[in-house]
């Protein structure tokens, strides 16, 4: 029996930041403070993942089977809104969804923003750090 | 000048050759890209004309979360949904809401095509490479149009026909001229995009704010109600995304090509709105010229585009190489050389004939020089100067002569000399031979020059008026130089078996008809030539050839008493074959949409007139003037010639013998008094062709220059220009 899911839908708004297109990684993290799994890759370009250099460590390291999670890049500005599944079991149990992100020949933000797994403040909005402007979550209809 | 547009030109191609070779081989995958994903079948034709209300309701009764719609640029429709919790991304038909495909994926070839066309892999130094590469792309576009228009001879000839002197000079040329469009559109959209890449060019983005104090959450109506929503069409709209959750401060937003609109979602209110800045609309509009998406036509145009950059770079390369680099030998230097042969040359074609007869002359142990117009100095033994030039574009000096008008006057000579000057060119140019004529004249008025001989100018490389000139020379020397012609470089076609009818022979002239039937290969048409090898290892002779039938070709005949072909050919019997190949010969042709035409020949030029008489069945309106040396020589055509006059084949015919009377007539007389016909024929757009020696070529074209300038106010090469005026001699 797999544990029930509970899903919600987040949007990843982006600021205004100047050059290529962002990739972002939504990883979920656990109690320890480590990778527990990859949630979600926005960039389907393979070529640029080793530069998000953590979780490239943790995914790659782990051989990962990360089809089917990737989208398509956004720009500045731009916003993307995903669904996101936990189990339920990991609702406020500790654990937290990592954001990464990076773009070409720009910083790499090991944590543009981190959101905790906890039922009460999930859906209070979370400002980035890097080229993320905010993170919001709402649970799925 | 013209060094200076051309080693830029040359300079730029060097520094960015290699990274435009990669972005344009690359660019020619690319362009498939947007073909292959065109072609796609998700296209749902009226779909544009769909209200969004329409389309809004369709898609939320089908599906259970609908993120985002988007037209892209191909017409198709995406969804972006959330399905059991999972995010999905699709096509669909917007009349039904049925999911059609998945999205394309970008395929592996396309991607890595994609990155090496963008930075070599090089991410930002690929980046910038690539940008500098297009913008050396402009420029070289840039200087090449101002190239193209000097040899030319200005922006009004630009789209003349090319004189063709090689294989790569030509076609890079004409494939310059063609591809220039796309190439210019690529190099500077790609240099846009590089701009915007690296900021140069800053992309403001819109900063719209919403004025959430006073939001408003009535009338709440229904979305398919929404005034904007009824009023847009589809095909409006890039994309359309759904506010985040259900809270009023979520909105609907709109984006559309010039603007974008924030929508209240619970009363359809507009928000917010506002236009793109200029760089956004300019930024898509480069986007989609560069990349072609969502269009076939475009697509084909610039990877054709593309394609014609490695082909012009290669075709550049080899011209530069080919150019003469001082390989010149010489035997003898300058100050102990009697006759200096100096060359004005561009593309180092009008060089290879001074060597053939610097070659000559070094045979007999004549002390001579070769060398370029250029270096025109202090000549201490020098009796005769040579000159052998081109003229480039407008009259102006070849790049191998820029500096010897003036070098003429620095450097005098401390002794008497005569001088001689060759002009190459092709009279399809208005300044034919200007800048040789020049040189002469300004040699005329040195104290201690005396002219030897007039000017002699050769037309489009006819190596037979340059050994007509040779002969000429050498024997006022009191020598017999014969030329060499170079041997024909790799014929590639193939030779065809040919049967001997019958040969008709007039013995008085040295003249006679062989009438052929071809067994096999090439379908010939009148006009064409004929290259006959006597021998192994023997250089070719050409005749023209006319056709009678399907089965019967003419070649008219002069039998030399030393000729090797003419000899070779003359005692075939009837029955016996002969091996020989015919070359196409476009530029002499029977002009198709000619209405009345001129045809004129001396001797057995008349070869391939009898083929295109014998074709007139539709009866046009033809004139023939022939030249010979008496009327005997006509007994070989007569019957030919009654017998197409009786059918209408050849409405009229006109003789000049040169050995009949104490007045020699010659076929430019009948010219001179016929101006009017010939006048009107090239007014009407009808054609003037003459097959026979170079001799009569000079006279007639001289006489219709005439007739040119005088009566049509037009100079001659405006004609050859629109291939009124066609010849073949030799």
């Amino acid at each position: 029996m797999t544990p029930p899911n509970i899903s919600y839908k987040c949007m990843i708004q982006m600021t205004n930041y100047s050059g290529e297109k962002a990739y972002v990684v939504v990883s979920l993290i656990n109690p320890e403070g480590n990778y527990e799994k990859t949630l979600y890759v926005q960039g389907d370009d393979a070529e640029w993942f080793p530069d998000l250099k953590q979780w490239w460590d943790f995914s790659n390291g782990s051989n990962e089977n990360i089809d089917g999670l990737t989208g398509a890049t956004i720009g500045n500005g731009e916003r993307n809104i995903i669904s996101l599944t936990f189990d339920e079991s990991q609702l406020d149990a500790g654990y937290k969804v990592r954001f990464e992100s990076a773009v070409e020949d720009q910083d790499y933000h090991e944590v543009d923003a981190e959101i905790k797994l906890n039922s009460a403040t999930i859906k209070n909005k979370v400002d980035g750090t890097g080229y993320i402007r905010y993170i919001r979550m709402v649970p799925n209809r | 000048m013209v060094s200076v547009w051309r080693y830029s030109h040359l300079l730029f191609a060097i520094i960015s050759s290699a990274f435009l070779l990669m972005a344009s081989i690359t660019g020619v995958i690319l362009a498939v890209e947007p073909i292959s994903n065109k072609v796609q079948p998700y296209r749902i034709s009226g779909a544009d004309e769909l209200s969004l209300a329409e389309v809004l309701t369709t898609l939320d009764d089908t599906y259970e979360e609908i993120l985002a719609v988007t037209r892209d640029r191909n017409g198709f429709i995406k969804v972006s949904a959330i399905i059991d919790g999972a995010n999905a991304e699709f096509y669909v038909n917007p009349f039904n809401g049925e999911k059609l495909a998945d999205p394309i994926e970008k395929q592996a070839i396309y991607q890595f095509a994609t990155n090496l066309h963008r930075s070599l892999f090089l991410k930002s130094t690929g980046r910038i490479l690539i940008g500098l590469s297009s913008f050396f792309l402009i420029l070289i576009a840039i200087s090449g149009i101002v190239l193209i228009a000097k040899r030319q001879g200005g922006y009004r000839h630009f789209f003349s026909p090319i004189v063709r002197e090689n294989f790569s000079q030509y076609h890079h040329v004409v494939y310059s001229r063609f591809a220039l469009v796309p190439i210019f559109i690529l190099a500077l959209t790609g240099v846009y995009l590089s701009l915007l890449r690296f900021n140069i060019i800053p992309e403001t983005p819109i900063s719209m704010e919403v004025d959430y104090d006073n939001i408003k959450e009535e009338p709440a109506l229904p979305h398919a109600e929404f005034e904007l929503f009824k009023n847009t069409q589809l095909g409006d709209i890039r994309d359309l995304e759904y506010p985040f959750s259900e809270f009023v401060e979520d909105y609907y937003i709109i984006r559309y090509r010039d603007k974008e609109v924030f929508l209240n979602q619970v009363t359809g209110d507009i928000l917010a709105e506002e236009k793109f800045p200029m760089v956004q609309i300019i930024s898509s509009w480069a986007t989609v010229l560069h990349t072609a998406e969502g269009s076939i036509l475009w697509a084909i145009f610039v990877g054709l585009g593309s394609l014609a950059i490695p082909f012009l770079i290669i075709t550049g390369f080899v011209i530069y190489f080919k150019r003469p680099k001082t390989k010149i030998r010489n035997e003898f230097s300058k100050n102990q050389a009697e006759i200096v042969i100096l060359v004005g040359t561009e593309g180092g074609t009008t060089l290879q004939f001074a060597e053939q007869f610097q070659k000559k002359l070094l045979e007999r142990k004549v002390p001579c020089f070769l060398g370029m117009m250029n270096e025109y100095n202090r000549f201490k033994s020098m009796q005769q100067l040579i000159l052998i030039t081109a003229t480039y574009g407008q009259g102006e000096a070849p790049a191998s002569a820029e500096k010897f008008l003036s070098l003429l006057q620095k450097k005098p000579q401390n002794q008497n000399f005569k001088f001689t000057t060759v002009g190459f060119g092709s009279t399809a140019y208005p300044h034919f031979c200007q800048f040789a004529h020049e040189a002469h004249q300004h040699l005329s008025q040195l104290d201690n020059g005396t002219a030897f001989m007039e000017v002699f100018t050769v037309n489009d490389q006819s190596f037979e008026a340059f050994q007509n000139w040779c002969t000429e020379w050498s024997q006022l020397q009191g020598m017999d130089l014969r030329l060499e012609k170079p041997k024909t470089m790799g014929n590639t076609l193939p030779s065809s078996t040919f049967k001997v009818l019958n040969k008709s022979e007039l013995p008085t002239d040295e003249t006679f008809l062989l009438n052929l039937k071809n067994l096999n290969g090439a379908k010939p048409i009148s006009g064409d030539l004929l290259s006959v090898v006597p021998k192994e290892g023997e250089r070719e002779r050409l005749y023209s050839l006319g056709k009678l039938s399907d089965n019967s070709l003419v070649v008219s005949i002069r039998r030399h008493p030393n000729g090797l072909c003419s000899n070779y050919l003359h005692q075939l019997e009837d029955g016996e074959k002969l091996t020989a190949t015919v070359i196409p010969n476009r530029n002499f042709h029977f002009p198709k949409n000619s209405k009345k035409t001129i045809l004129i020949a001396t001797g057995t030029g008349i070869g391939p007139f009898l083929g295109m008489i014998e074709e007139n069945t539709n009866k046009k309106e033809l004139h023939l003037y022939w030249g010979a040396r008496t009327p005997q020589s006509l007994n070989l055509y007569k019957e030919f010639i009654q017998k197409s006059m009786q059918g209408g084949k050849l409405s009229h015919f006109k003789t000049a013998y040169s050995r009949e009377k104490e007045e020699k007539v010659y076929v430019q007389h009948l010219i001179k008094k016929d101006r009017d016909l010939f006048a009107q024929v090239l007014k009407k757009r009808g054609a003037i062709m003459i097959c026979g020696s170079i001799a009569m070529q000079k006279e007639v074209l001289y006489e219709l220059q005439d007739i040119c300038s005088q009566e049509l106010g037009r100079d001659l090469s405006y004609f050859q220009n629109k291939k009124q005026i066609k010849m073949d001699c030799y």
